[in-house]
C-alpha cells in the first residue's frame, strides 16, 4: 500500500528525481525544436520516431504523472480539510492525470506503430 | 475554561510577503496552472501525430489570440516554477540558506522568469 500513498522520505526524492529528469528533457526538447530544420508533421513525426527521442518522452510523460501527482496532492493536503472533500479532489486529480497519461502513451504508441 | 481573546491576524492578503515567501507561492501557484494545462497538452499531443492536416490544425490553432495567451500564461508558469525549482534544488544542497543570498536567489528567479516572458511574448507576436 505504501507505494501508492508515497509516505515518508519517497515522495521528497521522487519530486526531486522527476523535477531534474523534466528539466533536463525540456531542455533537449528545446534543443532539437531550436535545430530543427522545419516546424512540419513529417520532421515532427521523424523526431519522434528516433528511438531515444520516444522513449525519454514516454519517460518524461511518467515524471510529469509522478511529479504532478506529488506536488498536487501536496496541494490539496494543505488547503483541503474536510476529508470527504479531500477524497473527491484528489480522485479527480489521479483520473486527470492518468486519463492524461494514458491519451499521451497512445498518441507515442502510435508514432511508432504508424 | 474561558476561551482567552488572543489577537489572531492571518489574513495572508495583509500581510506584506517577503519576496522569499512571494516566490515559494508562486512556485504553488504556477505548480497548479502547469497541472491544469497538462490535459490540453495532452490533447495537442495526440492531435498532433495523427496526421499532417491535424499538425497543421494544432500550429494554427496555437496562433490564434486566446490560445496564445494562454500559451504565454503556461510558459510563464513553466519559467517560474522550473528556476523557483532549480532554486529549491540548490537549498536543499545548503546553498542560498542564508538571508541576504535566498533574498538576490528570489530576485534572479523572478529576473530569469521575466525575460523568459518577454522574449516568447516577442516571439509570439512579432
Amino acid at each position: 500500500m505504501s507505494t501508492f500513498v508515497l509516505e515518508g522520505l519517497r515522495p521528497w526524492v521522487i519530486q526531486r528525481v522527476s523535477a531534474v529528469y523534466i528539466a533536463l528533457f525540456l531542455l533537449y526538447l528545446l534543443y532539437s525544436a531550436v535545430t530543427a530544420h522545419s516546424v512540419d508533421f513529417d520532421t515532427w513525426r521523424g523526431w519522434l520516431f528516433q528511438p531515444l527521442n520516444s522513449v525519454s518522452m514516454a519517460l518524461f510523460v511518467l515524471a510529469i504523472l509522478f511529479h504532478a501527482w506529488i506536488g498536487m496532492r501536496d496541494v490539496v493536503l494543505d488547503y483541503v480539510h474536510n476529508i470527504m472533500l479531500r477524497i473527491l479532489v484528489l480522485a479527480l486529480i489521479i483520473g486527470t492525470l492518468l486519463g492524461s497519461g494514458l491519451w499521451a502513451f497512445r498518441a507515442l504508441l502510435l508514432t511508432v506503430t504508424g | 475554561m474561558r476561551a482567552r481573546q488572543r489577537p489572531v491576524y492571518l489574513n495572508l492578503f495583509q500581510i506584506r510577503q517577503p519576496i522569499t515567501a512571494m516566490v515559494s507561492l508562486a512556485h504553488r501557484v504556477s505548480g497548479v496552472l502547469l497541472f491544469l494545462a497538462i490535459p490540453y497538452a495532452a490533447y495537442l499531443l495526440g492531435l498532433s501525430v495523427t496526421s499532417s492536416e491535424a499538425f497543421t490544425s494544432v500550429i494554427g490553432l496555437l496562433q490564434q489570440p486566446w490560445p496564445k495567451l494562454l500559451g504565454l500564461a503556461v510558459i510563464w508558469g513553466l519559467a517560474h516554477h522550473l528556476f523557483a525549482g532549480i532554486r529549491f534544488l540548490l537549498i536543499d544542497a545548503d546553498i542560498g540558506v542564508q538571508k541576504p543570498s535566498a533574498i538576490l536567489g528570489a530576485w534572479l528567479v523572478i529576473v530569469a522568469e521575466i525575460i523568459v516572458v518577454a522574449v516568447s511574448g516577442v516571439g509570439f507576436w512579432l
